[in-house]
């Protein structure tokens, strides 16, 4: 098996990129995929807990890169959807204990055996986001529509493309009200401020905290709004490229539809 | 940060509008390493070698940031009033 290497990054912190990379790994795997996601931010780990595979951990992916144990025995297998594996990072090293060479070395492993591996970076872009990157074949970037977040996406594009990866972007945590009355980035005023290709648009969802609250992948629950445009951009990972990508938009449920009718909305 | 320059482009408009524009001109100064002083000191000269050949309206100045794929263009937009017949500077007539 000849798999890809994806690495979720951002630049900025707290924009959404472990939430990401949980959702779209386990989209992925669902998808009939054999996936592997990674926690690459070293001595901060979160992965796990957002997979809800904390209480499993026995090795780490420093372990593997310094030959501590084999990559198999670091693997944790996810009971509730097949074919889905996490690599948790090491809570206690700093970013320095990882060289990109040892990164490599296990990243050629990983994609003998997985279709796709996902890695989910730390902030920055210093030694961490390096060892990320190092062997990753494609790049999503995720940001949100706020101005230091995409000036940080900027950098981290410009990055990538100095080492001829061609990165995609996620838009996370999209508010439509906000959008619709002016006071939030579109997702068409951050394209024509980045000018990179679009891989998917992500609402802000109350869901997202409660998945995390519990470790239910998000892409589990069929109900939430941020769950489906995940579930959509792993389709377009894996190789639906012409499934459309949906704009976030206010809410139109009956009751809204309603009282629009009888003139009660303003 | 937020001076005269900015706000002649930012006007009234929604924050969104105040932060795309904000956005682009910060990706320029960070790219460029250079500061607001030196867009207002270009935008000046450049008035100036302007208005020695043509009449321009001064206060419907733009500057813009265009961008397409790995390249930034900053654009200079203004309108031309007339031409001024005889103050060519290196005029040729
Ligand atoms: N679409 C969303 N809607 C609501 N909350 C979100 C969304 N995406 C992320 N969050 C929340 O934002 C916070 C940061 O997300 P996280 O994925 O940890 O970011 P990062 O890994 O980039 O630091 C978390 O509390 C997460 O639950
Ligand atoms: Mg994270």
């Amino acid at each position: 098996m000849e798999g890809k290497i994806i690495v979720v990054t951002s630049g900025k912190g707290g924009v959404g990129k472990t939430t990401a990379t949980a959702s779209i790994g386990a989209a992925l795997a669902l998808e009939g995929n054999r996936v592997a996601v990674i926690d690459m931010d070293i001595g901060l780990r979160n992965l796990d807990v957002v997979l809800g595979l904390e209480n499993r951990i026995v090795f780490n992916i420093v372990d593997v890169v310094n030959k501590r144990c084999n990559l198999a025995q670091a693997l944790i297998r996810d009971r509730r959807i097949d074919n889905l594996f996490l690599v948790p990072a090491s809570q206690s090293d700093n970013k320095d204990v990882l060289t990109p060479l040892g990164v490599q070395r296990v990243a050629k492993q990983l994609k003998n055996e997985f279709n796709y591996v996902i890695m989910d970076s730390p902030a920055g872009i210093e030694k961490g986001f390096e060892n990320s990157v190092v062997a990753a074949d494609e790049a999503i970037v995720i940001c949100t529509p706020d101005v230091s977040s995409i000036r940080d996406a900027d950098r981290v594009i410009g990055l990538l493309y100095a080492r001829s990866i061609t990165p995609r972007l996620v838009v996370n945590r999209i508010v439509p009200e906000m959008v619709a009355r002016g006071d939030m980035l579109s997702h068409e005023d951050v394209m024509d401020v980045l000018s990179i290709d679009l891989l998917g648009l992500v609402p802000m969802d109350d869901q997202v905290v409660v998945s995390t609250n519990t470790g239910m992948p998000l892409v589990m629950h069929n109900q939430s709004l941020a769950g489906q445009a995940f579930r959509r951009i792993a389709k377009r990972i894996n190789g639906e490229v012409d499934l459309p990508i949906i704009v976030p938009s206010v809410k139109t449920g009956v009751w809204n539809r309603i009282t629009q009718k009888l003139g009660l909305n303003k | 940060m937020l001076n005269g320059f900015m706000k002649k482009f930012s006007g009234k408009k929604s924050s969104k509008e105040t932060a795309k524009k904000r956005l682009q001109f910060a990706l320029v100064y960070d790219k460029l390493e250079i500061n607001e002083m030196t867009l207002e000191n270009l935008q000046k000269d450049i008035v100036e070698v302007i208005s020695k050949y043509f009449e321009i309206d001064t206060k419907s100045l733009q500057l813009e940031v265009q961008r397409e794929h790995e390249l930034s263009a900053l654009v200079f937009n203004t309108p031309i009033l007339c031409v001024k017949k005889n103050k060519g500077y290196n005029s040729k007539t």
